[in-house]
């Protein structure tokens, strides 16, 4: 039950592994304060969609499931974006149309399709809850490479006398412009996706080599 | 024939109630969304020019880029325009706020809504980004390209040319609308 949960923090992360939702993930990830706000969006979408898609899954004809997903989906987005712009004014101005961009976001569909329509809805949720984080975390990551390198800061939620700006010494006077725009993006994710293979291989074969000796024993 | 029908219904009845959930939503959410953009505007314009008092809103008819403007009283006298203006942006229309004097120059700027990309047009956002137009407009011409820029700040806009372009032309128009008031409320 729990491994719903954890594959999609790391063995099927929908960056790295699935490399689901890149759009929105080159677009927002130039601060980590957008990072964590997409972030906080996707999972809420994606609890809902996935409870109400599974919850629903027997009641959903086949034929026009594609459709009602996209409505269910496309409800909790407008949700968030009202929320939003009524409670969070500045971050919701900060992610401005990648909100609703959400809707097409093809983590949430990719879910709703390949997972909550033929699951139980604790399942679903559990898989939505991994998902999302996995998702974050991923976005976390590039936008942390992303801001430090490219300009020098780590943007994170004002509070008191803090205006939620760290400034990196050195790399603040020169930062390296072009991480911060789409094809430092794209660079950075290639190379963060090549590790995280180089990884896995590595995994799989010291695996093999352990049976090997295993089996010579 | 029976299968369309009951699936049609199963349609109808999920959009039914997602439409009166959203409907409920937005019956919460919209008035306090218009009195954050209410009080939005009204702090834009206050800052804009803190010394001076600003009058009410005067409609432009057939600008596209000018589409009203506020009189700015100080001590009872006209002391500056603060207009209303739209620019073309990379992710579409910009709202902007700027105060310009009676010879067009401009006093301060302020970007309100748009769409721009985030960490990259957005950052026009940040008062900073404006100190480059101030006091332009007047006897020194409103920066409109990359060159006419000091190096510094060429470097700023560098990945959000456009809306550099599309801040820098409404500013230019702006500046001339407010010498064609000229100092005439």
């Amino acid at each position: 039950m729990i491994e719903h949960f954890t594959k999609g923090l790391f063995k099927e992360n929908p960056i790295f592994i699935i490399v689901l939702g890149l759009c929105p993930t080159l677009a927002v990830s130039t601060q980590v304060v957008n990072a964590l706000g997409m972030g906080a969006g996707v999972i809420f979408v994606l609890l809902g969609s996935n409870f109400f898609v599974s919850l629903l899954r027997n009641f959903i004809p086949e034929k026009i499931r594609i459709p009602s997903y996209i409505v269910i989906i496309a409800s909790f987005v407008t949700m968030v974006d009202l929320f939003m712009q009524a409670y969070a004014p500045t971050l919701s101005k900060n992610l401005g149309v990648f909100v609703q961009l959400i809707v097409v976001n093809c983590i949430i569909l990719g879910r709703a399709e390949a997972f909550a329509k033929n699951h139980t809805v604790s399942e679903s949720v559990l898989d939505a809850l991994g998902m999302g984080i996995g998702f974050t975390l991923g976005l976390l990551l590039i936008s942390l490479i992303r801001e430090v390198l490219g300009a020098g800061t780590i943007t994170l939620f004002p509070f008191g006398n803090f205006d939620g700006v760290i400034r990196i010494p050195v790399i603040y006077n020169a930062p390296i412009r072009v991480i911060g725009l789409a094809t430092g993006a794209l660079l950075v994710i290639g190379y963060l996706k090549g590790f995280f293979d180089w990884m896995a291989i590595r995994k799989k074969k010291r695996e093999i080599e352990k049976r090997v000796s295993a089996v010579k024993v | 024939m029976k299968g369309i029908v009951v699936t049609g219904a199963k349609l109808f009845l999920i959009c039914a109630i997602a439409a009166s959930v959203l409907g409920f939503v937005n019956a919460v959410t919209e008035p306090v969304i218009r009195q954050r953009k209410i009080r939005e505007l009204k702090e834009a314009l206050e800052s804009l020019i803190p010394e001076g008092e600003v009058g009410k809103l005067v409609k432009v008819e057939n600008n596209d880029v000018v589409k009203g403007y506020y009189p700015v009283k100080k001590d009872g006298k006209l002391f500056a325009y603060i207009l209303d203006l739209r620019g073309n942006g990379y992710g579409g229309e910009l709202k902007i706020l700027a105060g310009f004097k009676g010879n067009g120059e401009i006093v301060n700027v302020k970007l309100m809504d748009n769409e721009e990309t985030p960490g990259l047009g957005k950052k026009a956002e940040k008062p900073e980004y404006m100190k480059k137009f101030i006091g332009t407009g007047g006897t020194k011409p409103v920066p409109v390209r990359k060159d006419m820029l000091s190096r510094k700040d060429a470097d700023a806009v560098t990945g959000a040319s456009i809306t550099f372009m599309g801040i820098a032309n409404a500013l230019a128009e702006g500046s001339e609308f407010a010498k064609k008031l000229g100092g005439k409320s």
